[in-house]
């Protein structure tokens, strides 16, 4: 069901895209990059939605009944977390929206990376799974193997860039940032340090770069050209709300001026 | 909050594993490589290699001593005449070793390391000289103590399968769909011959010349001075290598279809003929028999006019080319309960090899 319903279809895309741009060098990570594009329009209403629920995360900082809670119940926090329930409930809020299309992306990512180890096929087996997962409208005998070289990449290894006999990791360090970026800019201002949800946001913003800088590291680079060209989309599409805290990326700066501090 | 910090942290471990196990096997997995002498036969599957008694199927050693993940094997190891045992890492490590077939110890003083990629190939040992081809596009050219004796040939394209040798030229698929001549007296490429689709499996030396398979699903045949014609078609990519007998060409195609095509006449001689399954590896031809050895799991008999004598199921996926040694046909499935079964030509099985633990 997974390989019908994800691999399959994910694979022919990502072949179809590499067939159409003339399968030369390097056409296989733009493929990458314009599938990438294509992911994030088909998600866009999900993301959408998910910068209004962050968007009403940070208005529900200024709210008065909000604000209220957070001083009464500030030594029962099972009671807090019951109230700020209700709350979310009443103004139809999901506290977990800003993490929902990071966990959406899991699929895709799972099934990014089985379709491009698919197509580039780097052992006889990957080649014959291959022959069974192209639709019939493909012209794959004409365009495998593919090219897997993209700049200085093997897109079906780990990236890393030899400096002084050491192997640097480089789109490694790019996936964790923009992350981390991406992350930051979503994060809804607080104006108190005891928020759970903010909270919570924050140590995303420290998981989740961890996380897939560690795929990075580990799986093949056409991954995290996926990963890269998926944060930076993403970042485009929160900046362009207008709502993007680009504060938050100075380190100390959204301290500085949270009313709670001052 | 340090409880909900570390539930969150654990989630996201959790998670991160869970995609780890989804991305499923490891970044490189192949069927086992299999070839054999009159004494022993020697598998490649994975992190080891092993060699078995073929008079009763026992271990007689296993290569290396542990399991090293930079370390992998499924090219066919290769026996040369002054007692080696030859085969590349298809691992992150791209190590070209020498063993002892008697033993299983490393016969050079070092592997040779010079590939770029992983060796999914066999080499070709001709004149005293090996000629390993690499995924990387070049073909390598060592003495018989692992030292290379020329600057790479650059054939273009991922090399996964063995040259073969008339005894002049040397001829090589590629999967850039191309066929390659080269003289080995000199290390020239002649111009290289379009087959029209990628070619993972090896050429087939002829009388006259050399025949081709790809995934046009055409054989070539292709004369030493590079005069080729299609001669015959499938229905499907052709994967390994044509089989010669005589004035016959026995083939096969990844629907399942076996072809047995007369050279004198060019016509088929039999219309139809589909066993079980497809086929990636090479049919073996021995005496009066056809034998084939399916995706699907079957190893079949067949005889000259395409009739089933006898049909197996060793268990698991069969992708490699059985091998003869002595009177047993050997085969090597894939994800089977064992790792290589014996069978004389009456179907009677021998004995089953299973790795010690």
């Amino acid at each position: 069901m997974w390989e019908l319903i994800i691999v399959q279809p994910l694979t022919n895309l990502l072949l179809w895209i590499y067939d159409v741009l003339g399968h030369g060098p390097h056409m296989f990570g733009l493929a990458i990059i314009l599938f990438t594009v294509l992911i994030k329009l088909v998600t866009w209403p999900l993301n959408a939605s998910q910068v209004k629920g962050a968007q009403a995360m940070q208005e529900l900082q200024n709210d008065k009944e909000w604000q209220d809670i957070q001083k009464k119940y500030a030594k029962d926090r099972e009671k807090l977390a019951q109230e700020q329930m209700r709350i979310y409930r009443e103004k139809g809020i999901n506290p977990f929206a800003s993490c929902l299309p990071t966990l959406i992306q899991f699929p895709i990512i799972i099934g990014l990376y089985q379709s491009i180890i698919r197509a580039l096929s780097v052992t006889p087996l990957d080649m014959l799974k291959l022959a069974r997962t192209v639709y019939p409208f493909q012209n794959v005998e004409n365009i495998i193997p593919l090219n897997s070289t993209f700049l200085w990449m093997d897109l079906g290894r780990p990236e890393s860039i030899q400096i002084l006999g050491f192997g640097l990791p480089t789109l490694a360090v790019i996936v964790a940032l923009t992350t981390w970026m991406q992350t930051k800019l979503t994060m809804p201002a607080t104006s108190n340090p005891n928020d759970q949800t903010a909270q919570m946001t924050r140590m995303m913003s420290i998981y989740m770069p961890l996380m897939l800088g560690w795929f990075s590291l580990t799986f093949a680079s056409g991954i995290s050209v996926y990963f890269i060209i998926s944060n930076i989309l993403g970042i485009v599409q929160y900046a362009a709300t207008g709502r993007a805290n680009w504060r938050n990326l100075i380190p100390g700066a959204s301290k500085q001026t949270s009313p709670a501090k001052k | 909050m340090k409880t909900k910090k570390l539930t969150l942290f654990f989630l996201l471990i959790i998670g991160a594993l869970l995609i780890s196990a989804c991305t499923g096997q490891p970044l490189t997995n192949n069927f086992p490589g299999l070839t054999a002498d009159a004494e022993r036969a020697y598998i490649s599957t994975g992190s080891f290699i092993y060699a078995v008694d073929v008079q009763n199927g026992r271990q007689v050693w296993s290569y290396p001593e542990s399991a090293d993940n930079e370390f992998l094997y499924f090219a066919n190891p290769v026996l040369t005449e002054d007692g080696q045992l030859l085969i590349g890492s298809a691992g992150t490590n791209h190590a070209f070793i020498s063993l002892d077939p008697a033993t299983g110890n490393e016969k050079w003083a070092e592997p040779f390391s010079g590939a770029k990629g992983a060796w999914v190939a066999s080499p070709l040992v001709f004149n005293d000289t090996i000629y390993a081809p690499n995924t990387d596009g070049y073909l390598y050219v060592l003495d018989l103590n692992g030292n290379q004796v020329s600057t790479p040939i650059e054939i273009g394209g991922a090399l996964w399968s063995a040259p073969v040798t008339d005894g002049t030229y040397i001829y090589l698929n590629s999967l850039d769909h191309h066929f390659h001549i080269l003289n080995p007296n000199t290390n020239q490429l002649a111009d290289p011959i379009d087959l029209g689709g990628a070619a993972p499996g090896s050429p087939t030396v002829g009388n006259d010349g050399v025949y081709a398979g790809s995934f046009s699903s055409d054989v070539k045949f292709i004369a030493p001075n590079g005069r080729n014609d299609v001669i015959a078609s499938a229905s499907d990519w052709i994967w390994g290598a044509p089989a010669f007998d005589n004035e016959t060409l026995y083939y096969a195609d990844l629907s399942g279809n076996i072809f047995s095509l007369d050279l004198k006449t060019n016509r088929q001689n039999w219309d139809s003929l589909q066993p079980d399954g497809p086929v990636t590896a090479s049919l073996l031809v021995v005496g009066d028999q056809i034998y084939v050895a399916t995706e699907a799991g079957s190893f079949i008999a067949l005889d000259r006019d395409g009739k089933i004598v006898w049909e197996k199921t060793p268990g698991g996926k069969i992708y490699t080319t059985p091998v003869l040694s002595n009177d047993l046909i050997l085969v090597a499935p894939y994800q089977a309960e064992f790792a290589l079964a014996a069978y004389d030509a009456d179907g009677k099985q021998a004995w089953t090899f299973t790795p010690n633990k």
